[in-house]
């Protein structure tokens, strides 16, 4: 083919459109995924070294493919006679051997030191445990009484914690291998079923970030997100004080207390509530463990002062509500968050779809038939066949934990 | 040509053949009963046909094949092996039941061989061709069996020799006879002039005493501290304490988590229990541990007396009785500056179910665990 007719203006439209399309999506500003935005001093480490890198890279890429390509069309075959073959060039050889192990020595120096730099763990201001399953993440905090938090807290979907604070999570999984990754804030770290894997998290602001487990994981991998809360260090103690408030019962006659009864003949088979107590004062016990094959279920403590459910993969604030948090400044972040899923904000559609069919909204498993319960457990949250009535009264107790 | 040999298999054959037929028809027959006759039906059946299609070990003529008896016959061994198997068999009769079936399997083996020998002894008055075609009969199974044997008996005697040695010498025996093999190894490949009597020598010295040393080994025992683990089996009927145990962890060292990372380690010293947990900068009174998830614990003793880590968890009701029973488990006992690991999955909240703790029996300290 002729070198005209391969450059035609045609062809040459379709490739800068291409190029030009990749070219913007670069630019997309509401990218909250985007590793060249960092938003805390690990991410930015890891950004200082992209700046690094990529222009290196990109520079050996550039000249390589252009070589290439050259050299396709400057020797490329018109029926000549094939070339005197000549062997060994020792100079030539020697420098082309040099010049790569010198780019990658210089890129090794810096890329070693970043990594060290990011798996530093003597400098820990706070710790807290992740633990992935299929597919949600659990944060539980130890007691580290100088953040106010004298019992464990356990929460999922959404892990907070102090901006400004070097807080190192303690990753592990209970089923298969996962990646915790927040771009904004740090690379990823698979968490491991038997090990404990450290990573560093700092935010410099109030706000939030948004991750995405990065190993593939099986059917609802794409669904199982995560975001970080960051607070002021004044936020962060009104919540951890939220957080381990006493239970508050709903009020008799209500339509809350109906949802509690609820709660109690179906969800705290698996879900957690601290303090909630059966009509008899005993405490009611969550046992995941013999309902779900995972062993764990989300604990629904001040379920409502998150703002995603399931895995992180639906809202449970309305988009307006949503775009009020995602959108306020550092200083007002903190209090709106605070503020928690009122009633006018709550996402009652994904709720209510979520409470009426589960794994209609969120693949469980890729074989319907394998839903039902095997070996007296389900493979994550199941198709209860609530009422409307009893979903409506569900919603009305969940919209008391807060 | 039908002779000896064929017939005899033949006639097997068909005996075979007809008692299983009877037996199906006037016998309940039973599975073992009609595979052990049938069995029968077909190796003989398979054993004349390759008499017959061997022409009785190649003899050209009638008077060949008997003529062998004629002449004077080589000397055989297998008779002093098959004496040797009744030997052990009766031996182990008195004493230990694996000597028994070593018997067994020495005199099936100087049986078999014997048979073969005087199979192919039959063949010609030839001494040297019958020696040939008893060792293209027979060297297929006689090599692979007696490589295992060898195998065997020096990966045994090895076994117990490291077994019952100090680790650290251990290692040094094993760098020095791997250095040894190589040396040898290179010996052979670079100096031909070495194969021979030398190596010959050389190969039975190593073999006399690995053997002598695996069977002084072997009645010497183990050394202290395996021996120790592997009397606690014996004791498996008494609670954690301070010295045996029925809950311990026994499959603690088969588990993931233990070959790929531990949440904490647990350490006595000076009568004080402390936990380094990862991620953790300073020792800790107290450990959390994620719920409803397999997490490995590593004991580290540095007291001088043989201890045990136990995980005391909670209760549970047992059975319809209402009865609640304490649950807890522990490692094995671990000698001074060992260390033994315990794999642990809690299902229940430690603010409901607890307080949970690890102890040391004899030692009056706990780190406190939580389960979120």
């Amino acid at each position: 083919m002729k070198i005209n007719k391969m450059l035609s203006p045609r062809r040459l439209a379709a490739v800068a459109g291409i190029l030009g399309v990749a070219f913007l999506a670069g630019c997309a500003t509401n990218a909250p995924q985007d590793t060249w935005q960092p938003k805390g001093p690990n991410a930015e480490k890891i950004d200082n070294l992209n700046w690094l890198v990529f222009p290196i890279a990109g520079v050996v890429g550039v000249i390589v493919i252009g070589l290439i390509l050259y050299i396709l069309m400057r020797f490329r075959d018109r029926g000549q006679p094939i070339p005197k073959q000549t062997h060994g060039k020792p100079a030539l050889e020697i420098t082309l051997t040099i010049i790569p192990a010198l780019i990658l020595s210089v890129v090794g120096v810096f890329t070693f030191r970043a990594i060290f730099e990011l798996a530093e763990d003597q400098d820990t201001e706070m710790i807290i445990n992740v633990t992935g399953q299929q597919w949600w993440w659990e944060y539980d905090y130890p007691i580290q009484e100088q953040y106010g938090i004298t019992q464990p807290i356990i929460t999922s979907g959404q892990m907070v914690m102090p901006a400004g604070t070097k807080v190192i999570l303690r990753e592990t999984s209970r089923d298969v291998i996962h990646s915790f990754w927040v771009p904004a804030l740090n690379g990823k770290k698979d968490a491991v079923p038997g090990r404990i894997h450290l990573l560093r998290m700092e935010a410099d602001e109030p706000g939030i970030y948004a991750g995405q487990c990065a190993e593939f994981c099986g059917l609802s991998h794409a669904n199982m997100r995560m975001e970080v809360i960051a607070l002021s260090k004044e936020d962060f103690a009104a919540w951890v004080q939220n957080q381990l408030a006493d239970y508050k019962a709903p009020a008799t006659d209500t339509l809350a207390k109906q949802g509690e009864e609820v709660f109690l003949n179906q969800c705290v088979r698996c879900h957690q509530v601290n303090g909630l107590k059966r009509a008899d004062g005993t405490p009611a016990i969550a046992a995941p463990e013999d309902n779900v094959h995972s062993g764990a279920a989300p604990n629904l403590t001040k379920f409502m002062t998150r703002n995603t459910f399931a895995g992180a993969m639906f809202d449970l604030v309305n988009n307006k509500c949503r775009a009020d948090v995602w959108g306020a400044s550092a200083t007002e972040f903190g209090a709106k968050y605070l503020t928690g899923v009122t009633e006018e904000c709550l996402n009652t559609t994904k709720l209510r779809a979520w409470l009426r069919n589960a794994p209609a909204v969120k693949p469980m498993y890729a074989n319907p038939e394998k839903l039902e319960p095997t070996e007296g457990k389900y493979r994550g949250m199941p198709n209860l066949n609530l009422t409307e009535d009893d979903i409506d009264k569900l919603v009305a107790y969940l919209l008391t934990l807060r | 040509m039908f002779t000896g040999a064929s017939k005899y298999f033949l006639g097997l054959a068909a005996a075979a053949a007809v008692s299983l037929v009877l037996y199906l028809l006037f016998v309940t027959p039973n599975d073992l009963g009609a595979i052990a006759l049938g069995t029968v039906v077909l190796v003989a059946g398979t054993l004349a046909g390759i008499t017959l299609f061997n022409r009785d070990a190649e003899a050209e003529t009638i008077e060949d094949a008997t003529g062998a008896a004629l002449q004077p016959l080589p000397n055989s061994v297998w008779p002093v092996v098959c004496a040797l198997g009744v030997a052990l068999m009766a031996v182990g009769l008195a004493s230990v039941a694996m000597v028994f079936l070593i018997g067994l399997g020495v005199l099936a083996l100087g049986a078999i061989e014997w048979l073969i020998q005087d199979w192919a002894e039959s063949a010609s008055a030839d001494n040297k061709f019958n020696n040939f075609i008893r060792e293209r009969a027979i060297s297929p199974l006689e090599l692979p069996v007696f490589a295992a044997i060898g195998g065997g008996i020096i990966a045994f005697s090895f076994s117990r020799i490291m077994l019952a040695m100090d680790k650290s010498a251990g290692a040094i025996l094993f760098i020095v006879i791997s250095s040894a093999v190589l040396l040898v190894g290179f010996l052979i490949a670079f100096k031909p002039n070495f194969r021979g009597k030398i190596i010959a020598v050389v190969s039975a010295f190593a073999g006399v005493a690995l053997i002598a040393g695996g069977v002084a080994t072997a009645l010497s025992g183990e050394r202290a501290e395996l021996a120790e683990a592997s009397r606690e089996d014996h004791y498996m009927h008494k609670e954690c304490g301070e010295e045996e145990s029925k809950y311990f962890d026994k499959v603690a060292n088969n588990r993931v988590p233990l070959r790929s990372g531990v949440v904490a380690t647990i350490i006595l010293e000076d009568g004080k229990l402390s936990a380094d947990v990862i991620g953790y900068n300073e020792p800790q009174n107290s450990v959390t541990l994620q719920r409803a998830n397999d997490s490995s614990v590593l004991f580290r003793n540095k007291d001088a007396e043989n201890r045990r880590l136990v995980l005391n968890y909670g209760t549970e009701v047992v059975g319809e009785t209402g009865v609640e029973e304490k649950l807890y488990t522990c490692t094995q006992l671990t000698g001074e500056d060992q260390e033994n690991v315990l794999v642990v999955n809690i299902k229940k909240q430690s603010s409901v179910a607890g307080p949970f703790t690890f102890t040391v029996p004899g030692v009056d300290d706990a780190i406190e665990v939580v389960v979120p």
